[in-house]
């Protein structure tokens, strides 16, 4: 290494980082004072279906049944309680909440045409509303069919996807599609412009983990995803079921995060590296990993949304763009922590080290540097931003076990975009990735904003596959 | 307790799903194993000609064959669709297209707009018709209680292990024949290939689209005894695919066969052994936790295989590709 600089004078940056940080997100503190409601996991214990005016027939015994079934419209997992009325002929009113798998039945007086409405204030935050044109509904009952559905798919403003932003974007329920007939195109793309600028972020914290670790060891890590779904999972178990403050469950989290990248090296990928195991096979273990924990993830916490405690109420009103204070705060933690990550790689001893091994690993090796120890540093570092990542995710949207899953390929894109392997590169990748994919909600049906991205990563394969800040010899 | 799961998960060895996944893993294998080539996509290969050959049937009442033949063309198109761009591209960044590539076809045809044509995210019912109108077998039961088929089971599974005898045969000549050897030396070493002057990048191409269409194939064997479903083709299925291969032997024609049916025997016999130790409360997990159970079971199996027997049960270890 070129140049040495004093290590206490690091420490000093370093901590005056950390403090900074610790002061924004002890601002976050008022957040978790007003608790919303925990949906998935209380409602596991709840009876299925709960009833709540006494008016109800069992619908086990009734000759008539209407089957109410609430998901959400992106990834169709179950929405539990959800209230919904079933309204008919003769005065009969039946009020009846969904269950932990989405689903009640109404047991019902007879035949005949009844009006089912989902009460839209009881849908947990995030999970957006029905579909334009299915609420309220009527549905005819035959006579003797039991179980005739009615079913409600919850979108959220941007058109319903689980990576879309509820808090950052303008009233709920307006449609993308009708562009044309409703609001300007400023006003539809300026919450966009918000929300994707956040979202990418976010984004870009989890991406520097799978670069700097594919930049040290080659290996495209197709298990990252689950280190950010850790760290969301583990910040919702900090702040809900714990019920600590926000600011140290988000803090936690990246805390956990960094064990769970430390734990990941040192009992996986170090050994496999010592065995000398070639990088095709190690991307299959990794992806093997990925599966085995999303799974596990899964087992523990539940097939349903997590959602942690917040305040949903809109801190920041710019013309179109409304914010909550947690989407605000979780975008500066973001900028700190990206500029923290900056200063590291570019002036100090263990960041040139890291870039150093990233370049080439026998030169860095043989000009002294501790190959192993940057690599163990990184995947601590990568695993504690992809943790902190997971936690703002949760707040900024919601969590589910396979939160990270369904980013992963996002973070490909973004990486890739930017050029593998370079730090820099993940964060502008990032940045467009999660404007490109907001802004694309505006011409594209909301489910194909994924499949936007994911031909931009193919075509910019085609045309420079380096990326935007790879070199050109990384490729081969 | 009720012990009808082990002769069910013996079942498995028959049954027209193993059948689907012994050709798609057939397929990963000529890509994978035999080509070198990391695709991570084979689900979206599948997706493909599943689509191509429910939507010719359903919609537009095509016969059996020529629905088959819009199969193949299908997984064709998409190979060229995916190969022109990422087959000169090295091994990470061809799987990260491909998985990209199959989640694309994933996203696209749950499209609400495509739905009257595609069946959104609820797929498509009924594409066997054609295919059951063939059946000469008279109606009935046939088999031992209680693994009883019908007589279109039966017509699927029949015509199903033919089509893996017949392709299985097809695969193992081409792989003897001098376009195998090219194919298992651009594996080996690529530019040594090349420098003997053949095109790499055109017989790249042919192992994708062989094994493309032997995705799509196994996808219209899968889908005929029950319907499309299109999460039925995501990322986890080319996994499964990749622990098939791995475990029977990536390199070899008849390890996928035996992988994919040791995969789902296993599978279906823990699924059993687990619901047991769960409905009598000998573990403790719940009837909802016990599903993803299996998915654990195969990540960490993945693993296993991967990091002490790369070349499977069949595979010669020196064959292993797996030298990057």
């Amino acid at each position: 290494m070129t140049t040495r600089s004093s290590p206490h004078s690091h420490r000093a940056v370093v901590g005056a980082a950390v403090a900074l940080l610790g002061g924004l997100l002890l601002s976050m503190a008022p957040l978790s004072a007003t608790a919303a409601p925990l949906t998935a996991a209380s409602a596991v214990e709840a009876p299925a279906s709960a009833s709540v005016r006494s008016a109800t027939i069992d619908p086990a015994s009734a000759t008539e049944s209407i089957g109410v079934w609430v998901r959400l419209d992106s990834n169709k997992a179950a929405v539990a309680g959800v209230k919904v009325t079933v309204t008919g002929s003769g005065g009969f009113s039946s009020d009846v909440v969904s269950g932990a798998d989405g689903k009640v039945t109404v047991g019902l007086p007879g035949a005949g045409d009844y009006t089912v409405k989902l009460d839209e204030t009881s849908v947990p935050a995030g999970d957006g509303v029905p579909r334009a044109g299915t609420n309220p509904r009527t549905v005819t009952v035959a006579a003797n069919s039991t179980g005739v559905p009615a079913y409600f798919l919850l979108t959220t403003a941007t058109g319903g996807s689980s990576t879309s932003a509820p808090g950052s974007t303008t009233s709920p329920g307006s449609s993308s599609s009708d562009a044309s007939s409703g609001p300007s195109l400023f006003d539809l793309l300026v919450p966009r412009l918000a929300s994707g600028l956040i979202f990418g972020l976010l984004l870009a914290l989890a991406c520097i983990g799978v670069s700097l670790i594919y930049g040290t060891t080659g290996l495209n890590n197709f298990a990252h995803g689950e280190l950010v779904t850790f760290g969301g999972l583990m910040g919702w178990v900090l702040a809900g079921p714990l019920g600590l403050p926000g600011p140290i469950a988000v803090i936690g989290a990246l805390v956990l995060g960094g064990v769970m990248g430390y734990v990941q090296d040192l009992g996986l990928w170090r050994p496999l590296r010592k065995k000398g195991v070639a990088l095709i096979p190690l991307m299959i273990v990794s992806v093997g990993l990925s599966l085995a924990l999303r799974y596990t993830f899964q087992v523990i916490f539940g097939p349903g949304t997590l959602v942690a405690p917040n305040d949903t109420s809109a801190a920041v009103n710019w013309g179109p763009v409304h914010l909550r204070s947690s989407d605000l705060i979780g975008a500066i933690v973001c900028i700190v922590l990206l500029l923290l990550v900056a200063f590291v790689l570019l002036r100090t001893r263990i960041g040139k080290a890291t870039r150093a091994v990233s370049d080439n690993k026998a030169l860095a090796a043989a000009s002294g540097i501790n190959v192993e120890r940057v690599i163990r540093l990184v995947w601590i570092g990568g695993g504690a931003l992809a943790g902190i990542a997971g936690a703002l995710i949760g707040y900024y949207q919601t969590i589910r076990w396979d939160t990270g899953a369904s980013i992963l390929l996002l973070i490909f894109a973004a990486v890739t975009l930017g050029g593998l392997g370079t730090a820099f590169g993940a964060l502008v990748g990032s940045i467009i990735i999660g404007l490109f994919i907001e802004v694309s909600t505006i011409w594209l049906p909301a489910n194909l904003k994924f499949v936007a991205a994911l031909v931009v990563l193919i075509i910019i394969l085609l045309i420079r596959p380096q990326g935007i800040l790879g070199k050109r010899d990384r490729i081969g | 307790m009720d012990f009808t799961f082990i002769p069910l998960a013996f079942g498995q060895l028959l049954s027209p799903q193993t059948i689907g996944f012994a050709l798609a893993a057939l397929g990963l294998a000529v890509h994978f194993g035999f080509g070198g080539l990391l695709n991570f996509g084979q689900a979206g290969f599948m997706s493909v000609g599943g689509y191509f050959f429910a939507i010719t049937a359903v919609k537009f009442g095509f016969p059996f064959w020529l629905s088959l033949v819009a199969a193949i063309i299908g997984a064709v198109i998409f190979a060229f669709i995916l190969g022109i761009p990422t087959l000169r591209l090295r091994a990470d960044y061809l799987s990260i297209v491909t998985i990209a590539a199959a989640e694309i076809v994933r996203y696209t045809v749950q499209t609400p707009q495509i739905a009257p044509f595609t069946g959104g995210s609820d797929g498509i019912n009924g594409s066997s018709a054609a295919f059951d109108a063939l059946n000469p077998i008279p109606p009935g039961r046939y088999g031992i209680a209680p693994l009883l088929y019908s007589a279109s089971d039966l017509w699927i599974i029949i015509c199903g292990w033919g089509a893996v005898l017949v392709l299985g045969l097809l695969v193992w000549q081409l792989m003897r024949s001098p376009w195998g050897r090219v194919i298992k030396g651009i594996r080996e070493d690529e530019d040594a290939v090349r420098s003997l002057g053949k095109n790499v990048y055109a017989y790249k191409m042919q192992a994708l689209i062989l094994g493309g269409v032997l995705g799509a194939l196994g996808a219209v064997v899968a889908i005929i005894p029950t319907s499309l479903q299109p999460e039925n083709f995501g990322t986890q299925t080319t996994f499964f695919l990749f622990t098939i291969i791995l475990l029977g032997g990536a390199t070899t024609v008849l390890g996928p066969i035996i992988g994919s049916i040791i995969f789902w025997v296993v599978l279906s016999l823990s699924d059993g052994i687990l619901s047991i130790l769960v409905t009598n409360h000998i573990v403790p997990l719940s009837t909802v936790q016990q599903g993803p159970i299996r998915f654990i079971i195969v990540g960490v199996a993945l693993m296993l295989l991967v990091i002490f027997r790369p070349q499977g049960i069949l595979g010669k270890k020196r064959e292993t590709y797996f030298s990057v």
